[in-house]
């Protein structure tokens, strides 16, 4: 009898244990999109058609400004066909040029596309966009050039930080 | 049970208490553990974690507290508990992609994170405090988040006009309004869109046998690797018409039906025996003929399949239908009627109205007739004889049970509306309230959307919705344009905040009208708003052109952006249709602060001059753009008869600020002097060259280069 009490009482409390402790465990499973779908937009990779690189939003925006200014002359080709790059005398860097790119850092980038080469003792060739773009904008397009740099742009570790390049 | 015994527990009894008192105690304390170990709190504690690993740490934790953290936005109907999980949402020092999420910056956009909240673009379940809520469907939360990459549909709900910074979004609309989705379908803030041609007519135009054909294959093919091809060439472009799942029977009663729809007979026009019997025997005349085909520049509108290297692609336009093998399509006498007058066949027809000679006539169209055919076409189609009646009443009511009179008119009889279902709030159904049927697809609406619209059958097998051909781009940007139609504004806070479309119209009047209409100059180009977008804007033409050059040019049209392959058309334009044109541009059609009479150039000295070309040369490389001459860049216009074609009050302003004029020109803006802007305004003035007539040589280059140039 005093058998079957406890066993009743042990039964109840181990199913209301349970109860209470469903849903308590509920794994902190990340979100895992498709990949495809992911990225805010894609960029074709210059060299090889079939691969891309995911972008971002500012990248993307840098993107839509790349293809509107800049792509006549920093790029083999253009949405009209044919390019500027050759009719250009120093030839520009292409836009994915890690190797000439990378090297400069965001503020000479962002310096010359708003002053133009010659204010920065480069070509007078390449015109100041700092009265037709905003400095948000031009932030955007360098976001992008670094998105699509060959070899891999790595930014530059900040003093102190774990979170520096891998 | 013995009375000494009454009131004495027996260990046993203990025993069972005491468990029950741990079990108790134990089950009480799952609650608050239970709290302790909350998903959300747990990403707060690692935040602070994270943060201590940082310079700037004291930032990082300014606004730090232990509790559910909200954007509460009363108004918008905005309860976003997102900021709990990710904190770092408004710092700036954590925009780096190395940052772990949920605590990276979100990056610049255009909208303030604390004034608008999460799900007004990311949509989702902003009160939720679970990952697996805020952000999937769950059973008792129907709304995920919206992908990354159809984050665009979110800026649709508000912003009706289009937006620079939504490509996807505004090439979504394009494709709903260019492939007539209205027709059938209910849309918000997408432009009405011509139809299909009307139909009455058309038995006059094709034979049964190409209705046959149309309808069994209409000309795009999807093949496995999602290339479209058009009548078997490459093209980026789609085709209008999609592909109805037919029977056999079926395509016989349509097509009976469509041969005998004769409303308006052709007006024949015969061309001069003496032209033909001059013609009709050179061995040049199909050359000849093609040559001025080229020189008149229909590839601008219509895409032509050219063979290079064994590759096949598409050259020309995209606004007028493909013609590779429309010699095989059409009659001699429709084409030729068509030629001189194409809105007495179909009124809403965007072709101009060219000029013809008798002699250009019969060469363009036995070009046509001989040259852009294909003997194979016909050949799979079965012998049909004339259309019998039981066909044609068969046809009669397919051609409504079908869908076709959505697109088509026929005999005066307007195209059918609501065929389909109301779409306008399609971007904000459950994931419950959609039709999946037997398709193995994830359980949300924009897997649902996109495969619809890939295959309409494996969602639904009883859809009468034909089956389209996209290529991942395009579906890409009509799930987004889609996605967006989200209904009313969900808020009256945020129904004034919607931006509306432009609504916009151009009347051009009195004898420019006739002009404007006869050569159908909006087809192309753009008058404040209002026209096509193949061709300059040109809402400020008279600020920006000379009327003499206008005239000249509308009569012999030079390339002026030597890197365009699209060039405007030779309408062989009479002198006087020429001067109505220049003269109704040059005076009326002008931006309001740049008079062209403002400037004189007769002030220009040539000290002026000589510091205008050293600017030009020297301090601003403007020949990295321009052409003068035979040496610059082709990105700008070339400027070799700048002189005579740009008046100098439109170079000066221009020159002062050029986004003012145009304001998606690349030409950046820059800091000049008015002194620096006299002298290039000076010096440009002084660039001339006299127009040649266009010979037979320059018209064979043309073609050379429109081969060229198709890459």
């Amino acid at each position: 009898m005093k058998s079957k009490l406890l066993l009743i009482a042990m039964l109840l409390g181990s199913v209301l244990c349970v109860m209470a402790l469903s849903g308590c465990n509920k794994s902190a499973a990340a979100v895992n999109p498709d990949a495809a779908f992911g990225a805010y937009d894609t960029e074709p990779d210059w060299n090889d058609a079939s691969k891309f690189t995911p972008l971002g939003y500012q990248e993307s925006q840098g993107k839509r400004i790349f293809y509107q200014y800049c792509v006549w002359c920093h790029a083999d080709a253009t949405p009209a066909g044919p390019s500027n790059r050759n009719n250009v005398t120093p030839v520009p860097p292409l836009m994915n040029d890690g190797e000439k790119l990378n090297g400069e850092s965001d503020e000479f980038m962002q310096n010359i596309i708003t002053l133009g080469g010659s204010a920065l003792g480069k070509s007078a060739m390449m015109p100041p966009y700092g009265k037709t773009l905003s400095p948000g904008e031009i932030r955007a397009v360098i976001s992008f050039s670094r998105a699509i740099a060959q070899p891999a742009y790595q930014r530059p570790g900040r003093p102190g930080s774990q979170y520096t390049t891998k | 049970m013995p009375a000494e015994e009454m009131g004495k527990l027996s260990d046993k009894v203990r025993l069972t208490f005491a468990v029950s008192t741990v079990v108790c105690v134990l089950v009480l304390a799952i609650a608050p553990l239970k709290d302790f170990r909350a998903e959300w709190k747990h990403y707060k504690r690692s935040f602070v974690k994270f943060a201590q690993g940082r310079p700037d740490t004291k930032k990082l934790l300014a606004d730090y507290s232990p509790n559910i953290d909200q954007v509460w936005l009363p108004n918008m109907n905005v309860t976003d508990r997102c900021t709990t999980c990710h904190q770092g949402v408004t710092q700036s020092s954590l925009t780096d992609p190395s940052v772990p999420q949920p605590f990276r910056a979100h990056p610049p956009i255009p909208h303030n994170v604390r004034d608008w909240g999460c799900t007004i673009c990311h949509r989702g379940q902003g009160p939720a405090t679970e990952v697996a809520e805020a952000h999937e469907t769950t059973l008792a939360w129907e709304q995920p988040i919206l992908p990354a990459h159809f984050l665009q549909a979110s800026c649709g709900s508000c912003h009706q006009a289009d937006l620079k910074e939504t490509p996807q979004l505004t090439r979504g609309r394009e494709l709903l309004s260019r492939l007539n989705c209205q027709g059938c379908h209910k849309l918000k803030n997408v432009e009405p869109s011509r139809l299909g041609p009307d139909l009455s007519s058309v038995g006059v135009k094709v034979t049964r046998g190409w209705i046959y054909k149309w309808l069994k294959e209409p000309r795009t093919v999807l093949d496995k690797d999602g290339n479209t091809t058009v009548n078997g060439y490459e093209s980026g472009d789609e085709s209008r018409m999609p592909k109805f799942r037919l029977k056999e029977e079926e395509i016989t009663a349509l097509s009976a039906y469509l041969s005998v729809q004769k409303a308006k007979p052709i007006e024949t026009y015969k061309i001069n025996p003496a032209v033909i019997a001059a013609w009709g025997k050179k061995p040049s005349l199909i050359s000849d003929g093609e040559v001025r085909f080229r020189q008149m520049m229909c590839t601008t509108c219509h895409p032509l399949a050219v063979t290079r290297g064994g590759e096949t692609k598409l050259i020309g336009g995209n606004i007028a239908p493909e013609l590779t093998k429309v010699g095989s399509k059409v009659s001699e006498t429709w084409l030729v009627a068509w030629l001189r007058n194409p809105q007495a066949y179909l009124a809403h027809t965007n072709m101009p109205r060219y000029g013809w000679s008798d002699e250009d006539l019969y060469k363009v169209s036995q070009y046509v007739m001989n040259k852009l055919t294909d003997s194979d076409l016909l050949t799979t189609v079965p012998q049909l004889g004339v259309a019998n009646d039981e066909e044609v009443q068969t046809g009669k009511r397919l051609f409504t049970d079908k869908g076709c009179a959505s697109c088509h008119s026929m005999n005066g009889a307007g195209t059918q509306k609501d065929f389909g279902p109301d779409l306008t709030a399609l971007g904000t159904k459950n994931a419950s309230e959609l039709e999946f049927g037997k398709a193995k697809i994830e359980r949300n609406l924009v897997s649902y959307i996109q495969t619809k619209l890939q295959d309409p059958l494996s969602v639904n097998p009883a859809a009468r919705m034909p089956q389209y051909t996209w290529n991942q781009a395009d579906l890409d940007a009509v799930t987004t344009a889609l996605l967006s139609q989200t209904g009313a504004a969900p808020t009256s806070a945020l129904q004034h905040l919607v931006v509306p479309r432009k609504e916009s119209s151009f009347q051009a009047v009195g004898s420019f009208g006739e002009v404007f209409e006869r050569y159908k100059c909006s087809s192309c180009h753009r008058f404040n708003g209002y026209g096509g977008t193949l061709a300059p804007d040109l809402s400020y033409e008279g600020s920006r052109a000379q009327k003499k050059w206008i005239a000249d040019f509308l009569k012999n049209p030079q390339t002026i952006r030597p890197a365009l392959i699209l060039r405007m058309p030779q309408f062989n334009m009479p002198d006087k249709d020429a001067a109505i044109a220049a003269e109704y541009l040059s005076l009326a059609v002008q931006k309001p602060d740049v008079n062209p009479e403002s400037v004189d150039a007769k002030q220009f000295t040539p000290a002026m001059v000589s510091l205008g070309k050293q600017l030009y040369e020297v301090k601003y490389q403007c020949q990295s753009c321009h052409t003068i001459g035979s040496a610059g860049g082709y990105v700008g216009p070339n400027l070799n008869n700048a002189g005579n074609w740009l008046t100098p009050a439109w170079i000066e302003a221009w020159l002062r600020n050029p986004q003012a004029l145009q304001p998606d020109t690349l030409e950046p803006r820059r800091d000049l002097t008015e002194e620096e802007i006299r002298a290039l305004t000076a010096y440009l003035m002084t660039l001339r060259v006299g127009i040649k007539p266009q010979s037979a040589s320059s018209a064979a280059s043309t073609h050379a280069f429109a081969q060229g140039a198709g890459r």
